[in-house]
């Protein structure tokens, strides 16, 4: 299968005055085309930070990116120039942001900022094509046509991110990110939402990157996870795999934190103890140790490599294979 | 839209006919009375006292000159000056005129300036430039109006002499035509660099803030993702939705400025409105106050109607039914 992206040794530090924050460390996995994977972790766990970086929409006066992020098998996005970025944007990666409700100028149609955004890679494109393109992308996530003349105050939140979804396939990107998309929205809006991404990913082969904090959106849209957990992926692998046995030890408290999917109670819900672990310190041991409940010795003083295990799974664990 | 006008209209004809009766039981409230003016200093005889009073109906309840005042208001008619012994509209009228021209070059003259500093100094904030121009901002914001017109006087007149110091045309000169119009604006430099300069600060603060803070909205990380050139999202988007707060503030500064500015009138001897007033408060010149503070009313609702308008075609949300 096509390689998609690929990112290796992905490393993104904050640099304030006084010091610097590692947010997001040693991050590295694989994306095929076809693939959605979902990147989780609570808040903080540095996975906006990750999508971020591989878009390059950080302040790059206070962020440092080392690694690669190799798209489409030859182009690594973070050693490319500004220019050569600017060129792949929209076109080959798009973006659809957390709230759907400020994601677009309040004080502009959907339709000129439509039309700025088409023609920002077809400056000659005729104001009937991009309408004809847009109201047919409006079709395939459920809206009317009349929402392409409407400003965004005129629509609810549910309208306004699938317009927002709309928006990022205009030019048929081969990658997507959805930045939290889902989340400001209600739980049904969001269920409907998330089927249609699905069913328009069938017909469309695109291939998508997750970021949640909601195990159960990634169970119900994604055949890929990454548990991300204060800048380090702890687990990645397929969500059949990990859902039914997770072998990082946060992972098992994630999932335990969530309720069952479809109906039953598989016992009582349980939350992870503690705090996010200060990110401006270095950490020897592994970083999840302080509040993982079978941390020995071992853990405290020695970083847990990757171990690769079947299926593509990698986990950070010294224990991997006892779970 | 219309009814909207229609029902603003209304409310701000029902405000000014509130404004104007309060006007005249606060005046009335007040210590002191015209006609203790009008008999001087040193004179202190009833009778002559009461005659006064009996002539301007002071000796009448508040009530019925209250309804006499409304009667004449409606024949549109502000009444005489006491003091002065002329039509009130008549006085107005004269000074409206170099009131107007003042305040409003100096009111356009600190949006465009201040705007445009504003939004460089957004552009470049942190950097040298936008700590100088803040800086600099700062300091005329917190500079009194008549202590800057006072020192320009000594600058620029006394010492160096290039600029009048009084007035708004040259007394001594019979100029017509285009060179009345160039003594009035060769005479306009003084006072309306200094009430530039002072007005500019809000403009500044209100359009580098709204630029920064448009700057850090969500869509803009959209339009950013779409590879949209910076220049672009800037002429676009962020200054069309940073606009918006200007067009308030811009308004409000309008309708008092029209009432005058009494301090630099004052300063610079400008034949304005805030002149008139200071006179008339001092005088306690009843019906001039009421005139002037009637003008004030009406400005200052129909310069707010005008905001809302105005704001209205700027930012699609605001729906007035």
């Amino acid at each position: 299968m096509k390689e998609i992206l690929r990112v290796e040794d992905l490393n993104v530090t904050y640099q304030t005055k006084s010091k610097s924050i590692y947010a997001v460390r040693n991050a590295a996995f694989t994306i095929n085309q076809g693939d959605s994977m979902g990147v989780v972790g609570e808040s903080g766990s540095g996975k906006s930070t990750l999508a971020m970086a591989v878009l390059r929409l950080h302040d790059e006066k206070y962020t440092e990116i080392t690694g690669r992020a190799v798209f489409d098998e030859d182009r690594d996005l973070i050693s490319m120039s500004q220019t050569d970025m600017d060129e792949l944007r929209w076109k080959e990666i798009s973006v659809v942001f957390q709230r759907a409700m400020n994601s677009l100028s309040p004080v502009h149609r959907i339709r000129q900022q439509v039309e700025d955004i088409y023609r920002i890679h077809e400056p000659k494109a005729s104001r009937e094509e991009i309408r004809e393109r847009m109201i047919s992308l409006l079709k395939l996530v459920n809206l009317p046509e009349r929402v392409y003349d409407l400003y965004p105050h005129e629509m609810s939140g549910g309208m306004l991110q699938r317009t927002a979804i709309a928006i990022s396939l205009l030019h048929n990107p081969k990658l997507i990110v959805f930045d939290e998309a889902t989340t400001a929205l209600d739980v049904v809006t969001q269920g409907q939402i998330l089927k249609e991404i699905v069913e328009m990913e069938k017909t469309l082969n695109m291939t998508r990157i997750m970021i949640t904090h909601d195990m159960s959106v990634v169970a119900e849209s994604c055949n890929k996870i990454a548990v991300m957990y204060a800048g380090e992926l702890l687990e990645t692998g397929m969500v059949k795999d990990i859902f039914k046995k997770p072998c990082h030890p946060y992972t098992q408290g994630l999932i335990k934190s969530f309720p069952a999917l479809k109906g039953g109670h598989h016992g009582k819900l349980t939350s992870i103890p503690g705090n996010l672990p200060d990110l401006s310190v270095s950490c020897k041991g592994c970083i999840f140790a302080d509040r993982c409940d079978r941390a020995e010795k071992k853990c405290f003083e020695e970083k847990p490599s990757y171990k690769a295990m079947q299926n593509g799974r990698n986990v950070a664990c010294h224990f991997a294979e006892e779970m | 839209m219309k009814r909207f006008i229609c029902r603003r209209l209304i409310t701000g004809i029902l405000t000014i006919f509130i404004v104007f009766v309060l006007n005249f039981l606060l005046i009335q409230a007040a210590p002191g009375s015209p006609v203790t003016t009008l008999m001087g200093k040193e004179n202190h005889d009833p009778e002559i006292r009461a005659m006064l009073e009996e002539k301007y109906g002071f000796d009448k309840p508040v009530i019925v000159q209250l309804g006499r005042q409304l009667e004449m208001l409606f024949h549109g008619d502000l009444g005489d000056s006491i003091i002065q012994n002329r039509p009130v509209g008549e006085m107005i009228a004269e000074k409206l005129g170099p009131t107007i021209v003042l305040g409003l070059t100096s009111a356009l003259l600190a949006l465009i300036i201040g705007t445009l500093l504003g939004v460089m100094a957004a552009r470049k904030e942190g950097k040298p430039v936008d700590m100088v121009v803040s800086g600099t901002q700062y300091v005329f914001s917190a500079m009194p109006q008549f202590w800057l017109g006072l020192m320009l006087i000594i600058l620029f007149s006394s010492n160096l002499d290039i600029f009048p110091s009084y007035g708004m045309t040259d007394a001594r000169a019979d100029h017509t035509g285009i060179n009345y119009v160039i003594d009035v604006l060769y005479h306009m430099c003084l006072p309306a660099i200094t009430l530039t300069l002072t007005l500019i600060p809000q403009y500044f603060k209100i359009a580098k803030s709204s630029v920064l803070q448009v700057t850090n909205e969500e869509f803009i990380q959209t339009f950013k993702a779409a590879g949209m050139p910076v220049k672009q999202i800037f002429r676009k988007y962020i200054l069309r939705n940073a606009i918006l707060p200007t067009v308030t503030i811009f308004g409000i500064s309008m309708a008092y400025l029209l009432t005058g500015v009494m301090l630099i009138e004052i300063v610079f001897a400008w034949p304005g409105m805030g002149r008139l007033m200071m006179t008339a408060i001092n005088q306690r010149d009843y019906p001039t106050l009421i005139g002037i503070n009637l003008i004030m009313a009406i400005s200052v609702a129909v310069v707010m109607l005008l905001v809302d308008i105005i704001y209205a075609k700027l930012d699609p949300r605001i729906r007035y039914e």
